[in-house]
């Protein structure tokens, strides 16, 4: 199972949903972040008063899979995420080690299915 | 003789059954404190107490409200004569309880011990509830004496430490007068606050009542409310069979069904419930908090100068009140209720006076709206107000019930205006001082959830709603349109800045188009964060912040440059429906697309009939090498306009620039867009450069230039080359200037370049721009007798402006070059 992590816009956050549930990914978690890669902060100017922008708001999903679903899901989500400006954010791919479905205490798979 | 603890328990069990789990108010508690006690005067009876020994009830137990699954409070008082015979007697009492499962909390201590013991607040207050139960009831009496008496001779540090208390208590369990999911012991408004009625009459030493700290209204309302509280919390312990308090979201549908709630009209019954119970716990939070305050202000004129009269003179007393920090006192609270006040209040100059007065003094003018509030008296100022009264949210944001959050946004947009501002927020400090008329934004933020009724849209019933409150409060025209505006597009920042593409021009365009002026914008930044602010912590975080006042500060500079405004707004509308009429016979979706994705600044520039000719060549999908174009006769005489649609890439302008030029079709205007979705639409105004007519020959040409140059099989560079070596260069020199701007749009870096007019001028500017990898986004191209004057907007190959000073040189410095070889 593998763990993928995006940080994207977040007004393409409702793009990513819909593709990630038009393949069945049943869960996912979204948390609200900040932060800046290639596109940094940077300095806003406000009406002659100057204000420093350290971090940019992104929205972090993270999903767990099946290692045999992560390209379709890795290519959904670059998909809808993507506007070709700057900003639209990175992804990546982990190893999960363990998976547990705490209601029920299933695991791998299962924890993941339904 | 049967066991007592046995029959104490088969009673317990039957009262259990006698009644449904919503019935068990304070005559079933007082029941079954009687029951304990019948029982524990048998083992004492049966265990033989020991003489100046007794058996004292405290707290609850002591006052006979026992519910179901409360703890039994019990103190065993003793002389401390002969310990190992207490011993015996705490056994033989206290294991047939435990044996039957009953949860004791007990207490064992000679009268000094009490006395110690009540150095710890909680233990102080259980023994001002004492009662003996069995035993020496003299003896018991003589050992709480004391106890009352430490109360009584210093009431104020007692009042002080019950006061930390419930602040403790309010920070920890909240209030029951509001929150969802209320402690109904511990929350403010709850069980404990109607105790500590009962433990400050202990301090005075007499009846609050009697001593004029308590109105004879105020000990009903409270009675109403412990009789409803008692109700509520012994429901919620008997359907969870626990010893617990919260009145969770999960149980409040059983616990309104057990209670006899039903669902109404806009109203389930778990709300209604909800409603109900706020109501009680906001007398008690109320009579709680104000009957310390009155003997606080004991001695101090407390009393308004002011007559109470009438509607007017009760909100001018409030007023003066909130703005002096005071609390109102038992006599003009009696004044306000004697007064009669019409339902609803008619509005006059004065009431407004006395009513925006209170909204300006923010918190504590909110706090009088509450005490209007907890004496049925709001409503008949603002009637629309029973609406959204005590009225739960059930979503994941709010915290508050409707009008707790609409008074709390109230006081906080009131707070922006005062004193100095947000130093974290540079667009607060900057909109407060843009704001002429601060009320419209107080009575934007008091009533901006108006419409949250319990069905429907809350914003389009709000909108209708307020419009018809500000109009009966009688607010001057301009507050009224501002106020009705705010409540009308609360929620437009906020949905915005979060939800959509702030770098999308057109969307930008849009709303500055529907909030109109920067005045509008500045007042609706106010109430968005007042809004935030009273809703709870997650309402507010730095993340929203930044996506809002990005939002802001980008459509405060669409306004300072002029892009849109109240006069553009309204011509583009009028425009956008002109087109929608001239386009009636198109499907609707594909013209919704189309005015969706084309850039505004198009249709201001262009005539909607101009446009309705433009629609079949622009609306349908544009392939990655497709070239659509359209030529008809122009405006004037002898002129033509060329539409050229393809897919955008940097250098496309140079090629539709070159192939004209090749074709003999010299551009006297041109205007070139992009469109949300990646296609330039360039319009041409063109004319012979040699014969007034363009022959369908020449158009042949130009459009298989084009497609040749696009498709790589054709060099322009060089093709341009050899018609400018055939024709002369121009005879007047005008001046060259190439100059850059990043100041005028807001995504775009503009160049403006004035040259003297030539064959292929505009080829060889955007063929300069292509090499530089600069897409154009927007071009304006005119020519004045000899002198062409172009402004291109370009953005990098990122799509972002240009920023860095040594690129912007290195653009002038080739464009100048390529145009004075």
């Amino acid at each position: 199972m593998k763990l993928v992590t995006a940080i994207v816009k977040p007004h393409r956050i409702e793009n990513v949903k819909e593709a990630l549930r038009e393949l069945g990914v049943s869960g996912l978690t979204t948390t609200d972040v900040e932060g800046f890669g290639r596109q940094r902060g940077h300095t806003e100017v406000y009406r002659g008063a100057e204000y420093q922008v350290d971090f940019v708001p992104k929205v972090k999903v993270e999903v767990v899979v099946e290692d045999a679903d992560v390209d379709g899901v890795v290519d959904a989500i670059v998909e809808a995420a993507r506007t070709g400006k700057i900003g639209d954010g990175k992804l990546w791919v982990g190893d999960v080690d363990r998976v547990i479905r705490i209601r029920t205490g299933e695991m791998g798979s299962d924890a993941l299915s339904g | 003789m049967a066991d007592p603890v046995a029959t104490l328990r088969d009673e317990l069990d039957a009262l259990a059954r006698a009644y449904s789990a919503g019935h068990h108010g304070r005559w079933v508690a007082r029941r079954r404190a009687g029951l304990i006690d019948a029982c524990l005067g048998a083992l004492w009876e049966r265990a033989g107490g020991p003489p100046g020994a007794a058996l004292v009830a405290l707290g609850g137990y002591g006052r006979r409200i026992q519910l179901p699954m409360s703890d039994v409070d019990l103190l065993i008082l003793h002389d401390g004569v002969d310990p190992p015979e207490v011993a015996r007697l705490v056994d033989a009492i206290l294991y047939p309880l435990w044996d039957a499962g009953l949860v004791i909390g007990h207490a064992v201590r000679t009268p000094a011990e009490c006395v110690a013991a009540a150095a710890r607040l909680d233990s102080w207050t259980a023994m001002l509830d004492a009662r003996p139960v069995a035993g020496d009831a003299a003896a018991a009496d003589r050992a709480m004496e004391p106890v009352r008496r430490i109360a009584r001779q210093d009431p104020t540090s007692f009042l002080d430490r019950l006061r930390e208390a419930a602040d403790v208590r309010a920070a920890r369990f909240g209030s029951c007068a509001h929150l969802l999911e209320p402690d109904l012991k511990e929350g403010t408004g709850g069980l404990r606050d109607v105790a500590s009625l009962g433990w400050i009459a202990a301090a005075v030493g007499a009846d609050l009542e009697a001593a004029g700290l308590l109105r004879s209204r105020e000990r009903v309302a409270v009675d109403d409310a412990e009789e409803f509280l008692v109700r509520a919390r012994s429901a919620v312990q008997l359907l969870t069979g626990r010893r617990t308090d919260r009145l969770v979201a999960e149980l409040q549908p059983d616990v309104a069904r057990e209670m006899g709630f039903t669902d109404e009209p806009g109203l389930v019954a778990a709300d209604a419930l909800m409603r109900v119970l706020f109501e009680h716990a906001r007398d008690v939070e109320l009579v709680a908090g104000i009957v310390p305050q009155r003997i606080g202000a004991a001695g101090t004129p407390a009393d308004p100068t002011t007559l109470i009269e009438g509607p007017a003179s009760i909100l001018a007393a409030l007023a003066d009140l909130a703005e002096a920090g005071a609390p109102p006192s038992a006599a003009l609270l009696d004044a306000v209720e004697a007064v009669e006040v019409d339902d609803p209040v008619r509005w006059d100059a004065e009431v407004r006076s006395g009513f925006l007065r209170l909204l300006r003094a923010g918190a504590a003018g909110t706090r009088m709206l509450e005490v209007l509030d907890r004496l049925r008296l709001l409503t008949r100022f603002v009637p629309a107000w029973a609406g959204v009264r005590c009225r739960p949210q059930r979503d994941p944001y709010h915290r508050f019930t409707v009008d707790v959050h609409l008074l709390r946004a109230a006081s906080q947009a009131a707070a922006a205006f005062e004193g100095a501002a947000d130093d974290n927020d540079p667009i607060e400090r900057e909109t407060r001082d843009q704001i002429a008329r601060p009320d419209a934004v107080l009575l934007g933020a008091l009533l901006h959830d108006i419409g949250k009724v319990g069905g429907g849209g809350h914003v389009p019933i709000g909108a209708a709603i307020a419009a018809d409150t500000l109009e009966m409060m009688g607010v001057e025209p301009d507050i009224r349109d501002l106020a009705g505006f705010l409540v009308a597009e609360h929620l437009l920042l906020a949905d915005t800045a979060t939800r959509r593409d702030l770098s999308d021009e057109n969307l930008l365009l849009d709303v500055a188009a529907r909030i109109g002026t920067p005045e509008r914008l500045a007042a609706l930044y106010l109430v968005t964060k007042a809004d935030a602010l009273a809703t709870g912590p997650a309402a507010w975080t730095p993340w929203r912040q930044a996506l809002i006042r990005e939002l802001v500060a980008k459509l405060q500079r669409v306004f300072e440059r002029g892009d849109m405004g109240r006069e553009l707004a309204e011509r583009l509308a009028g425009r956008t429906e002109r087109l929608r009429a001239l386009l009636a016979g198109e499907p609707e979706p594909e013209v919704d697309r189309f005015v969706l994705r084309m850039p505004r600044g198009y249709f201001l520039a262009t005539e909607p009939a101009q446009v309705a000719r433009h629609f079949r060549t622009i609306a349908p999908p544009i392939g990655a090498n497709e070239v659509r174009t359209a030529a008809t006769a122009g405006e004037r005489p002898d002129t033509y306009e060329v539409l050229v649609v393809a897919s955008d890439r940097p250098g496309l302008l140079s090629w539709i620039a070159g192939a004209l030029a090749i074709g003999g079709i010299s551009v006297l205007s041109a205007q070139v867009f992009t469109t949300g979705d990646g296609a330039a639409v360039d319009l041409f105004e063109v004319e012979g450069a040699f014969e007034a007519e363009i022959t369908e020959a020449r158009w042949r040409e130009f459009r298989s230039t084009l497609r040749r140059a696009i498709e790589g099989s054709l060099s322009l560079e060089h093709r341009v080359e050899e018609k400018r070596r055939t024709y002369p260069p121009p005879r007047l020199r005008a001046p060259l200037t190439v100059r850059s701007h990043n100041d005028v749009s807001e995504f775009s870096t503009v160049v403006e370049v004035g040259a003297p007019d030539r064959i292929g001028l505009l080829y060889d500017v955007t063929r300069t721009f292509a090499d530089l990898r600069l897409d154009v986004h927007l071009a304006k191209v005119a020519t004045y007798g000899g002198r062409v004057v172009d402004t291109f907007y370009v953005r990098d190959a990122l799509g972002r402006k240009i920023v860095d000073p040594g690129q912007l040189g290195e653009i002038e410095r080739a464009v100048r070059e390529r145009l004075d070889a």
